[in-house]
C-alpha cells in the first residue's frame, strides 16, 4: 500500500529520517516495496518571471524570453509556445535541471539564439490539472500566483514528500490502511499514535425519514452500517486530500466520492455514496442476486449474476455489487442533492469469489477479499461524515441505520509466558511481552506466569500462541535470535532407494560424458504431435493445464523426447558440435482423462546425443550400462518407433515389457524439430526399473588354467541378426565357453550378393584342467553345427 | 696351422669391431663360427696333424673360437644398448601437448548444488523424502491453513489441472505427507519441482525448485532453525556468512520470518549483486503452525517444530553467480560444461 510519508505524520509522531523508518519497518514485519523521495524527481526548477519577449529572427514560431528567476542577470530561454506574455510566472528549467520525466536540461542554441534552460507545461513537470489548476492548458504552465521568482517549484508544487509502497502480508489486513501503518510506526518508534476522533453536527430531521434498509443474508453481511445526508455541495476536495489520494493511486473527483475514497483509504473500510434520488422504494436490500440478473457498473460494464453472489439492491434493481463496485445507475453526479452512505462488512471469500467470477478487481473489493473489521464500519462511517461536516459538503441527518445479526464479543486469550519463551528459545521477561503487547493495541494484563490478552477486533488473525509470540518476538527484535543447534536424540539420515540409484546412474552416465540438462515439465499442445505417434498412443492422452501461461506451456509431458530433441536443437543451432546429454524427470501419465485424480509420475531417464563418432551403437551401449547399473538383463529388438529411424530403432523388453526405447532420430522429425545431423535418443522408463537392486558381489576365484582363443568366419544372410548368431553361440558353447565377442562384419567383394561374412572370436577355459584338443574340438563342433542349422556356415 | 688361427683371432676382431649392425656381426659368426665357417674348416685339416700337436691346436681352435664368441656377445651387447638409446631418443614426446582425456560430464548445477544440500542435511539427521509434483487443493493449500478463498492463495499464483488437482506451488505439501505417515521425532528434507504461474524473464521461471525442511520434536526452538540455517549457509556460502531473520507471513508457519544471508560477493559491504542492501534473501522459514500440527493429529502442546522452503533455483544461481535464472532451462552446452 502506498501512502504519503507527511500524510502519515498527521497521524503519529515520526522523529527519523524516511529511510531509517523504511528499515524499522522492515524488521517489524512490513517490506518496502519502493520508496519514492518525490523532492529527487525534480531539480533546478524555479518560478520564472518573464520580463521581455522578443521575435526569434530565424524562426516564425520561436519566441527569445527574458527571464527573471531571481539571480542577478535574467536568464535567456527561447519558446516555441504561444501562451506566453511578459509578466506571466512560469516554471523554468534552468542549466542542468532534471524534470519529473527523467529529461535533463541543459543550455543550448535554438537556432543559432542562445537558450539557457526551458519553460516547463504541466505535461513536462508530470502534473495535471487536478494537482494545479491550469496544468492541463496546452503551452507553458502559466502560475496562478505571483512566486518570488526563484523560488523553486518543488515547494510550489508539495513535491517534499516521500510515498512509500509497504507489502502488507495477507495476515494484516488492518494495516491496509493509513491508520493501520501508523498505528505500527508508533509502536516501532516508540511514538504517540493519535487515532482521530471523529465528531460532527447534525442537523437534525431523521434518517428513517428517507431509508430503510434490510439485510437479507447475515451470513455473507454480518453488519450493514447506513448514513444519510442532504443537500450536498458538490464541489472540488482541498489540496491535502488531493495528495494523500494521488500518493497512494486514486484519482481525485470530487469533495464526496473522495470523502469515501479517502476515508477507505485511511481507515481500510470501503464506503459507498448512492444518489438517493436513485434509490427506488427508499429501500436498501442487501441480498444474493437472482440467477441471471443483470447489472452495470460504474465502469459501464454490464454483467450476468449467478445466485451465490451478493448485491446491495433497492426495492427493484440491484445498485451494487456487494464490497466490489458500485452500480452506474445510482453513482454520485454534480446534480446529487442527497446521498445514502453505506459501510458494511462483507465476508470476504464471498467477495473474492464474486469479485473473480466478474472479473472485476477494486481498492474495495481487495480490502474486503482480505478481511474487514466489523467494529470498524461504524468509526469509518462516522469519520466520513466528520470530513462532509468539516468540509461542509452537505447537511448531516440524525440516526444511524445499523442491521447486524449481534456483534462478536471480545475475544481473549491466555498464554503461558513460559511457552512462548520455549517456542522462541529465548528469555524474555514477562513484563517486557506485556509492554510490547500493550504498545500494539493488544490490552494485555500479567497472571502469574499467564498473559491475558484482549484481542483487538481489528487483529482477528490472533488465535494461538504462536501468534502471540510473533507479535512479541518482530517487536522484541528477530536480531535476538541466536542460531542453536538441535537438542534432541540424534538421528541418522537417509536417502531413499530411488534417489540411490538416481545417484548410481548420473555417476554412471557423467563419467561417459554426459551433461545434464533440466527442461521444464509441461510442453506446448502441439509438441507431442510432432512425434507423428499414431493414434490411440497412451502419449498421447496429456494432462492440460487449465490456465497455462501461453500455448507452448499447456500440456503435462508424457514422454521426455520432445524436450530432450529441443535441446539438441537449440545446441546445434548454437553451433555446439557435438554433445551428449541426459535428463532424469517425469511423464505425466493419466490415470484417466478427464482427470478425477492424481496422475502416476513416472520417472524417465532421457539419453540424447549427437556429433563427431556417435551413432546408433554408442546410444545402445549407454543403455546398456544403464541396464546394467540397475542389475536388468534385457533381450534388444527392432522397435517401431514413428519418431525413430525404422532401420536404427530398438527397444529392451524384459519380461515382455519394454523398458527403454531407443535409436536414432527419424530425419522426418528432425526436420520438425530444426536437427541439422543425425541425433541418437533413448527413454529409459525407470519407473520400471528402480526395484532392481544390485544383489551383493560374491567373488569367483580367478582361473588357474590357460585360456584357448578360437576364431569362427561365417557366411550368413545379410538380414540375419548378428545378436541371434551370439545367441546361438552362447547357447551351444556350454559351460566351457568363457566368453564370445564379434571381430569384423563385412559385406561387399569376395561375398555373394546379399550375404554377409561375420567372424567371432571364442574364450574357452575349464576350471579343473587345461582343455585338451579333444574338449575343444567337441565344443567347437557343437557351435558350428547349431550355427550351420541357423543358416550360418563356416567360411572355408 | 697355428698362424692360421691366429691371423682368425685378429681378422674376427677387427670386424667385429668394424660391424655397424646385429645383421653384420650375425654375418661374421656364420663366416667364422658357421658350420662352414672358418675355424670349422680350419678344424677339418686337423686329421692331417701329428696326435701330439692335435689337442694344442684343438686347444687353440677352441680358445679361438671362445675368444671370438666372447666378441661377438660384447659387439651385440654394445649394439643392443646403442639401438636402446636410439630408440628412446627417437620416442621423445613434446610434453607440452596437452594429455588426452575423455571427457566427463557433469551433473545440472542445480543439482550439484542440491546434492549439497542433502549431504549438508543428511549429516545433520535429515531424511530425504519426495512426494508428487501434481498435488490436490488438500496438501497444497487447506492443509497448510490456507483454506479456500482465503487471501493468502494470492501469493502463489497457481496452475490448475482441475478444480481441485493442482501443480504444487510448494514442497511444503510434503510436509503434510509426511506427518500423516510418520509420528515424530521427524527431520526431514524434501527437494522438488514447484510450479508458478509466473511469466519467465531473468528471475522467474514458471518451474523451479525448492529443498523442503521439517523438524518436528519436543522442544524444537526457533534458535534451533536459526541454528539449522546457519550450519546450511556457511557450508554452502563460506564460514563468514551470516543469517538474518526477517518477519513475514506465510500460513503454515507463526512465527514466520524471511530468511537472509550476507552477500558472498561484497560480504555484507552492499553490491550489484545484493543490490546494494549487504544481503540475499534465500528462504522463507517459521515454526510449524499449531493448526497444521493438530490437523496431521500431533498435539502441539506436546511438540513443536520449524519449517523451510529453500529456493534451490536461487541458491544455485547467488553461489554460481549466474546472472539470468533461465540459462538453468536453456541447457546450452557451453553452459553446462561450465561446472
Amino acid at each position: 500500500m502506498k501512502v504519503s510519508l507527511e500524510h502519515l505524520k498527521s497521524y503519529v509522531e515520526i522523529n527519523v529520517s524516511a529511510e531509517e523508518l523504511c528499515d524499522r519497518m522492515v524488521m517489524a514485519g512490513f517490506e518496502v516495496e519502493e520508496a519514492i523521495n518525490t523532492a529527487e524527481t525534480m531539480k533546478n526548477v524555479v518560478v520564472g518571471k518573464i520580463l521581455k519577449i522578443t521575435p526569434h529572427e530565424n524562426s516564425d514560431h520561436l519566441l527569445i524570453c527574458q527571464i527573471d528567476v531571481g539571480a542577478d542577470e535574467p536568464v535567456q530561454i527561447v519558446t516555441g509556445a504561444d501562451n506566453v506574455f511578459e509578466g506571466a510566472y512560469v516554471p523554468a528549467a534552468l542549466n542542468n535541471s532534471l524534470l519529473p520525466n527523467g529529461m535533463n536540461i541543459k543550455s543550448g542554441k535554438l537556432r543559432g539564439v542562445a537558450s539557457n534552460g526551458m519553460l516547463c507545461s504541466g505535461g513536462e513537470l508530470c502534473i495535471t490539472e487536478e494537482d494545479y489548476k491550469g496544468a492541463g492548458v496546452n503551452g507553458i504552465l502559466i502560475l496562478n500566483e505571483e512566486y518570488a521568482p526563484g523560488t523553486d517549484m518543488r515547494e510550489v508544487l508539495g513535491l517534499n514528500d516521500w510515498i512509500i509502497d509497504f507489502k502488507i502480508t495477507a495476515n494484516r489486513p488492518d494495516c491496509q490502511s493509513f491508520l493501520g501503518i501508523a498505528r505500527e510506526i508508533g509502536v516501532v518508534l516508540g511514538t504517540e499514535f493519535k487515532l482521530p476522533v471523529p465528531s460532527f453536527e447534525t442537523v437534525g430531521d431523521d434518517i428513517n425519514n428517507y431509508m430503510q434498509v434490510e439485510v437479507k443474508n447475515f451470513d455473507i453481511c454480518p453488519r450493514y452500517i447506513g448514513r444519510f445526508v442532504k443537500n450536498l455541495k458538490i464541489g472540488p476536495s482541498p489540496e491535502w486530500m488531493k495528495r494523500a489520494l494521488k500518493a497512494s493511486g486514486m484519482r481525485s473527483i470530487n469533495n464526496i466520492v473522495d470523502i469515501t475514497n479517502f476515508v477507505m483509504l485511511e481507515t481500510g473500510q470501503p464506503l459507498h455514496a448512492f444518489d438517493y434520488s436513485d434509490i427506488k422504494g427508499s429501500k436498501i436490500i442487501v441480498r444474493n442476486a437472482t440467477e441471471g440478473e443483470k447489472i452495470t457498473t460504474l465502469d459501464d460494464k454490464e454483467h450476468t449474476l449467478s445466485s451465490e453472489m451478493l448485491v446491495i439492491a433497492d426495492a427493484e434493481s440491484p445498485s451494487c455489487l456487494a464490497g466490489i463496485m458500485g452500480g452506474l445507475n445510482s453513482e454520485i453526479k454534480d446534480t446529487t442533492k442527497n446521498l445514502f452512505l453505506e459501510s458494511a462488512k462483507f465476508r470476504r471469500d464471498s467477495v473474492r469469489r464474486t469479485s473473480r467470477a466478474v472479473g472485476v478487481r477494486t481498492e474495495s473489493s481487495a480490502r474486503f477479499e482480505r478481511g474487514t473489521d466489523i467494529m470498524n464500519t461504524e468509526y469509518a462511517s462516522n469519520r466520513a461524515l466528520q470530513l462532509i461536516y468539516e468540509l461542509e459538503a452537505g447537511e448531516i441527518v440524525d440516526g444511524v441505520l445499523d442491521v447486524n445479526n449481534g456483534l462478536p464479543a471480545e475475544r481473549e486469550l491466555i498464554v503461558s509466558v513460559q511457552k512462548i519463551n520455549a517456542l522462541l528459545g529465548l528469555n524474555i521477561p514477562a513484563e517486557k511481552m506485556v509492554s510490547i503487547l500493550n504498545s500494539l493495541h493488544i490490552p494485555t494484563t500479567m497472571i502469574g506466569d499467564t498473559l491475558k490478552c484482549k484481542i483487538p477486533s481489528f487483529r482477528d488473525d490472533i488465535e494461538y500462541m504462536a501468534d502471540i509470540a510473533e507479535e512479541v518476538m518482530r517487536i522484541y527484535g528477530y536480531d535476538h535470535i541466536v542460531g542453536t543447534p538441535i537438542n534432541a536424540a540424534v538421528l541418522r539420515g537417509t536417502l531413499t532407494k530411488e534417489r540411490a540409484v538416481d545417484d548410481s546412474l548420473k555417476s554412471l552416465l557423467t563419467a561417459n560424458g554426459m551433461y545434464e540438462i533440466a527442461t521444464y515439465s509441461f510442453i506446448g499442445s502441439h509438441t507431442t504431435e510432432m512425434l507423428d505417434l499414431p493414434e490411440g498412443d497412451s502419449r498421447l492422452n496429456y494432462i492440460k493445464i487449465l490456465n497455462p501461461l501461453g500455448d507452448e506451456y499447456s500440456v503435462m509431458r508424457t514422454q521426455l523426447v520432445t524436450s530432450m530433441l529441443t535441446v539438441i536443437s537449440t545446441n546445434m543451432n548454437r553451433k555446439n558440435a557435438d554433445a551428449r546429454f541426459f535428463e532424469i524427470s517425469k511423464r505425466f501419465v493419466p490415470k484417466a482423462l478427464p482427470l478425477v485424480e492424481q496422475p502416476n509420475e513416472l520417472k524417465t531417464l532421457a539419453l540424447g546425443i549427437y556429433g563427431d563418432g556417435e551413432d546408433f551403437y554408442t546410444l545402445k551401449g549407454l543403455v546398456e550400462q544403464v541396464l546394467k547399473t540397475l542389475n536388468t538383463t534385457a533381450h534388444f529388438e527392432r522397435a517401431d518407433e514413428p519418431y525413430l529411424h525404422p532401420g536404427r530403432a530398438a527397444k529392451a523388453v524384459v519380461g515382455g515389457k519394454t523398458v527403454a526405447v531407443f535409436g536414432e532420430v527419424h530425419p522426418t522429425t528432425a526436420d520438425k524439430f530444426d536437427l541439422n545431423a543425425r541425433a541418437y535418443v533413448a527413454e529409459i522408463y525407470l519407473d520400471m526399473l528402480s526395484e532392481n537392486e544390485n544383489p551383493l558381489v560374491i567373488y569367483s576365484p580367478l582361473p588357474k588354467f590357460p585360456a584357448v582363443s578360437r576364431d569362427l568366419a561365417l557366411l550368413c544372410n545379410s538380414e540375419t541378426p548378428v545378436g541371434d548368431l551370439l545367441d546361438i553361440i552362447k547357447n551351444a558353447g556350454g559351460k566351457l565357453l568363457e566368453n564370445v565377442s564379434i571381430f569384423d562384419i563385412y559385406e561387399g567383394a569376395q561375398i555373394p550378393e546379399g550375404k554377409k561374412s561375420v567372424a567371432f572370436n571364442l574364450t574357452l577355459r575349464s576350471p579343473e584342467a587345461t582343455l585338451t584338443d579333444e574338449q575343444i574340438e567337441t565344443v567347437m563342433n557343437r557351435v558350428i553345427k547349431k550355427l550351420d542349422a541357423a543358416g550360418a556356415e563356416l567360411r572355408r | 696351422m697355428q698362424k692360421k688361427l691366429e691371423e682368425i683371432r685378429v681378422a674376427a676382431k677387427n670386424a667385429l669391431a668394424a660391424a655397424e649392425d646385429a645383421k653384420a656381426v650375425d654375418d661374421l659368426r656364420v663366416q667364422y663360427l658357421g658350420k662352414k665357417g672358418e675355424i670349422t674348416a680350419i678344424l677339418k685339416q686337423m686329421g692331417s696333424l701329428s696326435a701330439e700337436e692335435r689337442p694344442k691346436m684343438g686347444q687353440l681352435a677352441n680358445e679361438v673360437r671362445a675368444d671370438i664368441e666372447a666378441e661377438i656377445a660384447s659387439a651385440l651387447s654394445v649394439m643392443k644398448e646403442k639401438a636402446l638409446k636410439l630408440r628412446l631418443e627417437k620416442e621423445r614426446v613434446d610434453v607440452s601437448i596437452p594429455g588426452t582425456v575423455s571427457e566427463l560430464g557433469s551433473l545440472h548445477p542445480l543439482n550439484s548444488t542440491l546434492n549439497k544440500l542433502i549431504d549438508i542435511f543428511k549429516s545433520m539427521g535429515f531424511d530425504v523424502v519426495d512426494g508428487p509434483e501434481v498435488e490436490t487443493d488438500y496438501y497444497n493449500f487447506e492443509a497448510l491453513n490456507v483454506p479456500a478463498d482465503h487471501p493468502a492463495r494470492d501469493m502463489q499464483d497457481t496452475f490448475y489441472l482441475t478444480e481441485n488437482i493442482l501443480l504444487r506451488t510448494q514442497t511444503s505439501a510434503t510436509q503434510i505427507r509426511t506427518m500423516e505417515k510418520r509420528k515424530p521425532p521427524i527431520r526431514m528434507i524434501c527437494p522438488g519441482r514447484v510450479y508458478r504461474s509466473d511469466d519467465v524473464d531473468a528471475t522467474h521461471s514458471p518451474v523451479f525448485h525448492q529443498v523442503e525442511g521439517l523438524v518436528i520434536d519436543k522442544g524444537i526452538t526457533m534458535c534451533d532453525l536459526k541454528g539449522t540455517l546457519e550450519t546450511m549457509a556457511k557450508e554452502i556460502y563460506g564460514s563468514d556468512t551470516k543469517v538474518k531473520f526477517r518477519p513475514s507471513f506465510f500460513p503454515f508457519t507463526e512465527p514466520s520470518v524471511e530468511v537472509d544471508v550476507s552477500c558472498s560477493e561484497c560480504g555484507g559491504k552492499g553490491c550489484r549483486v545484493c543490490k546494494g542492501s549487504g544481503w540475499i534473501e534465500i528462504l522463507g522459514a517459521g515454526m510449524v503452525h499449531p493448526k497444521v500440527l493438530e490437523g496431521c493429529g500431533i498435539d502441539p502442546n506436546e511438540y513443536s517444530g520449524f519449517a523451510f522452503g529453500i529456493g534451490l533455483d536461487r541458491l544455485t544461481t547467488t553461489r554460481h553467480k549466474i546472472s539470468d535464472i533461465r540459462l538453468l532451462f536453456e541447457n546450452d552446452l557451453r553452459f553446462l560444461k561450465q561446472f
